[in-house]
């Protein structure tokens, strides 16, 4: 098996229906929420996919878990292809690709308590023989996400927990399926800053303990900081710029990149700088700009930006960034 | 095996959610007075051969004498047409009655819910056929058809439960597929897929467990109606003439005379026993909907009395002399909330504003931040009073004031721009047309006419919104735009102060730093002086002056922006300031803060942060720490709340 691929990415698009063609319009128009990404993801590696939101990193995350099909492009995962599956084999990647979302408040059902939710994954997989195994793996999994003593939360409903707890019920449903990879989407954004840094730690403990690869999505660039390994920044459906955390966070070089790096707030005052801010927002992606597609936003843009779409520079083996400025 | 191993496991569970459902509704009045009702009347059925005093169906022997007797003391409800006791045939006509009302039901609510169920899980043409077929259902008139069919049938009663139950499906089947749907499209159905539910176990675990309490409101509401119909159509002459219902007594009464005679008991007690039934029905449908649905209770900060203020208020004071424009002295505020102890939400809070100046208030939430934003122009719900302090404007105390002189400030002098811009702005209406009514309600004397136009584009534009969008929708705007309308909403009457509660929150970094460059250029353009809460230290370190950081409703430090991220001496400041990201540090580990903010009805004995805090030891348990100033400096002063500076004080 090749351990640098352990699940691949190629060419992945997803257009959406905007307006089909009908009596009034002849062209049907496509929202293109992922258009043409490519990336690959190592065994328990850390990797961040930055963006704004409407820029596809969302959308991304269902593709991955199977909950959309793709329009277009490749996902394999430990060699196999599995972009388009059927229920029966949809269901035998689920327990290897785990999700964590966005918001804790919506995602637990308010009927459920805390054991139905974390025991309901192994029921729905018929994992464990009897009683006793489940129990086992669902209070293994609650302690390993943070919830001890596990007894305390078992017969609690969703909305006697707070915020954190509750993102960690949802992390310890994901995890009493022991996956490979764990796709976070947003898991922090809707936290008190105090309790975020219990959530990433979190994540960054499991991929040691439990050699889990984590997809963290974010807006935030700040927040990837300590635990990713690689960052990806994403724009308008597309990677603009993928490498090691320390290189695309100290050597930014891609405009979008250093000015999203730029607008990050610093928590001290001394440290006050120059922001780059972007103008207007990220475009609404029916109608894709042409050529590069961050030139209407760029503030070092050329004439040529207009007509041609960037290609992937290299610099060095891990850092790629699509910009014409760069090309030599 | 699965299910024997998980069984009684399950049924425990049940048996603790039914306790837990007649705990609440064992204390709701409605709801069980028209369960008693009920029961009434059902036990009356099922025991009518021991309570009527005569057999209804004996009518052998009848007299002419016997026809139409008042009530008496041998026949309490008198006799009827043909002799027979009233109360008697009343007994008994409420078995058919409810026979016809619950089996009619029973048949209604099947076909109602999985045509609901079906159509709301599955969507698509298939949604779209069943709910066009409901819709046709819905469009013709029940009871007309009803009558039709029962005629062309024999009326028997098995007809009759048949014809009442397959047309009376269909409020049902559009109250089931609406929740169906809204239940649907929330998150944790999303999270099923994710862990690899199939269709079934999504239904059967969080459907429908979701749909179950509208679907029992609606059954109850159904076993009402279908009674109602069986009385119609029985006194219409349809029923079935075997079985004597109270719909059938009153046909009878009708059509032989009782009116002419005068004879009001043949028709008022099955009217009074229809009447009884359906009012139980819908007291108890409505008790249930009051219990089962969750959007009809009150927040519980919102319930409780009207504002009172407090009897331990300081005697009148006077601002400092050196008259900042805002100056907010000692301010406390509890939320009352009958038979329990007052949350002290707000405790004791002091914060001066100059012109010009942007304070940040940080804290996390549920610390009070927002509660003490809406005291300062007195916008707190009813349970929130401010039991002692002062807010200064302009040397005013705006606690001492009049409604109306309050008024006068709001917006005029002190505005708000709320946090989560959609929910503020109303959907119907233009962007333009809402900052227009801005403007006059707040400007009464302001001209109607072109310069109120002008004025509206000169708002827009000072927030960097172009002319051509004041007439769009806020659905028309993105988020951004929707935020920095509501700034210009805000500078409609030229405020001197501006208070932003969380106004950057729900947005991306990139639209964040927009709104954040935008409110500093409004306040060196214009003079502004801005409160901003927030829980984002980055961004209180980018643009305030000074900062209160607040925890559990009281202060923790408030100082110069540079001393509180360079010398801060309340542990919780530094450990918030630890817990943040700092990029000029990307391989620094993150430390947390273990635990979480206190609730407001359960605050720690002594010192607020104590059960977090790292450096806490016995007195911080037991004794809340006082305020110690930290520097002398007038322009420069820096109080936190710690036992651990008692010594530097």
């Amino acid at each position: 098996m090749n351990k640098d691929h352990f699940l691949e990415v190629r060419g992945l698009k997803k257009y959406f229906d905007a307006d089909r063609p009908s009596l009034f319009s002849r062209e049907a128009r496509y929202v293109h929420a992922v258009d043409g990404v490519d990336f690959t993801l190592r065994h328990s590696e850390v990797i961040a996919l930055v963006g704004e939101s409407g820029c596809g990193k969302s959308t991304l995350a269902l593709l991955l878990m199977g909950l959309e099909e793709p329009t277009e492009g490749v996902i394999s995962f430990d060699g196999r292809d599995i972009t388009h599956l059927n229920d029966r084999e949809r269901k035998a990647v689920r327990r290897k690709i785990q999700m964590v979302f966005q918001d804790p408040y919506e995602s637990l059902n308010p009927t459920q308590t805390i054991e139905e939710i974390i025991n309901e994954p192994l029921v729905v997989h018929g994992i464990g023989n009897n009683k006793n195994e489940r129990d086992e793996r669902v209070i293994k999994a609650m302690e390993d996400s943070g919830l001890k003593p596990a007894e305390v939360y078992l017969k609690r409903f969703p909305h006697e927990l707070s915020g954190g707890q509750r993102q960690r019920v949802v992390i310890a449903a994901a995890l009493v399926l022991e996956p490979e990879i764990l796709l976070a989407d947003e898991p922090v954004s809707m936290l008190d800053v105090s309790i975020r840094a219990e959530i990433i730690n979190l994540l960054a403990e499991l991929r040691i303990t439990r050699q889990i690869a984590v997809i963290f999505i974010t807006h935030d660039l700040g927040s990837v900081g300590f635990f990713a390994d690689r960052v990806a920044v994403m724009y308008l459906g597309r990677i603009v710029e993928i490498g090691t955390m320390l290189e695309v966070l100290e050597k930014p070089q891609h405009p979008y990149t250093k000015a999203l790096l730029s607008v990050i707030p610093v928590p001290n005052p001394r440290l006050r700088h120059e922001r780059i801010i972007l103008q207007g927002e990220t475009p609404n992606p029916i109608d894709v700009p042409t050529g590069c597609r961050f030139h209407p936003r760029c503030p070092v843009a050329m004439a040529t930006c207009k007509a041609s779409d960037p290609p992937f520079v290299s610099f060095g083996k891990t850092h790629q960034a699509a910009c014409l400025l760069l090309v030599k | 095996m699965e299910t024997t191993a998980q069984a009684p496991e399950i049924q425990n569970q049940w048996v603790s959610r039914l306790q837990g459902f007649w705990r609440t509704f064992s204390r709701n009045r409605i709801g069980l007075v028209g369960l008693a009702m009920l029961i009434v009347i059902i036990l009356m059925a099922i025991f009518a051969p021991v309570i009527a005093p005569y057999d209804s169906s004996s009518s052998a022997s009848v007299k002419i004498d016997d026809v139409y007797n008042p009530p008496s003391s041998t026949h309490w409800f008198g006799t009827d047409d043909a002799g027979q006791d009233v109360f008697s045939n009343f007994i008994f006509g409420s078995r058919v009655s409810l026979t016809v009302g619950f089996f009619a039901a029973f048949i209604s609510i099947i076909i109602g819910g999985l045509l609901g169920l079906v159509a709301g899980f599955f969507g698509g043409r298939m949604e779209n056929f069943l709910m066009r077929f409901t819709d046709i259902m819905l469009v013709i008139p029940d009871l007309p058809l009803m009558v039709v069919i029962v005629a062309l049938t024999k009326p028997s009663l098995l007809n009759i439960i048949f014809v009442i139950g397959l047309l009376g499906w269909t409020t049902t089947a559009r109250v089931v597929r609406s929740q169906t749907l809204a239940v649907k499209s929330r998150k944790f159905v999303l999270r099923a897929r994710a862990v690899g539910a199939g269709r079934g176990h999504i239904i059967s675990r969080h459907i429908l467990p979701l749909v179950m309490p509208i679907l029992v409101v609606q059954a109850v509401l159904v076993v009402s109606l279908a009674i109602l119909n069986e009385s119609a159509l029985s006194f219409l002459g349809l029923g079935d003439p075997t079985a004597l219902s109270w719909g059938q007594m009153l046909n009878y009464a009708f059509g032989r005379g009782a009116m002419s005679i005068g004879a009001w008991w043949a028709l008022l007690f099955p009217g009074f026993g229809i009447v009884w039934v359906v009012l139980g029905l819908t007291l108890l449908g409505q008790g249930l909907e009051q219990v089962l649905n969750p959007r009809l209770e009150t927040h519980h900060l919102m319930a409780g009395r009207p504002v009172v203020r407090g009897e331990a208020r300081e005697d009148a004071e006077k601002p400092t002399g050196k008259n900042p424009l805002l100056e907010v002295r000692n301010l406390s505020i509890n939320y009352v909330n009958e038979g329990k102890p007052p949350a002290r939400a707000v405790e004791n809070i002091s914060f001066t504003l100059k012109e010009g100046e942007l304070i940040g208030l940080v804290g996390e939430s549920g610390c009070g931040k927002t509660t003490l934003m809406l005291s300062l122009l007195r916008l707190l719900p009813s349970a929130g009073q401010i039991v002692n302090g002062r807010v200064f404007f302009n040397g005013k105390d705006l606690t001492a004031l009049s409604e109306e002189e309050i008024n006068a400030v709001r917006w005029k002098d002190i505005s708000i721009v709320f946090q989560g811009a959609m929910n503020a702005l109303n959907p119907v209406r233009t962007v333009g047309d809402q900052i227009q009514e801005a403007i006059i309600k707040h400007l009464p004397g302001f001209p109607h006419d072109q310069r109120l136009q002008e004025r509206v584009v000169e708002l827009l534009d000072l927030v960097g919104i172009a002319a051509d969008h004041k007439d769009h929708y806020p659905h028309q705007y993105s988020g951004g735009m929707r935020q920095r309308a509501m700034i210009a909403m805000a500078l409609a009457c030229n405020p001197q102060v501006i208070i932003a509660d969380e106004p950057t929150t729900a947005l991306d970094v990139m639209i964040q730093a927009q709104i954040l460059e935008l409110l500093d250029s409004l306040r060196k353009k214009l003079g502004l002086a801005i409160i901003f809460v927030t829980h984002d230290l980055g961004v209180v370190a980018e643009m305030c002056d000074r900062v209160l950081v607040m925890y559990g409703g009281v202060t923790a430090e408030y100082a110069d922006v540079d001393a509180i991220y360079n010398e801060p001496r309340h542990p919780y400041t530094q450990e918030l300031i630890k817990a943040f990201p700092d990029l000029t540090k990307p391989k620094k580990k993150l430390s947390s803060i273990p635990g979480y903010p206190p609730r407001l009805d359960a605050l720690p004995a002594g010192c607020r942060f104590a059960p977090r805090c790292p450096l806490a030891f016995d007195r911080c348990h037991t004794e809340q720490p006082p305020l110690h100033e930290l520097s002398n400096s007038q322009s420069a002063a820096h109080i936190a709340s710690c036992h651990l500076l008692e010594a530097s004080k």
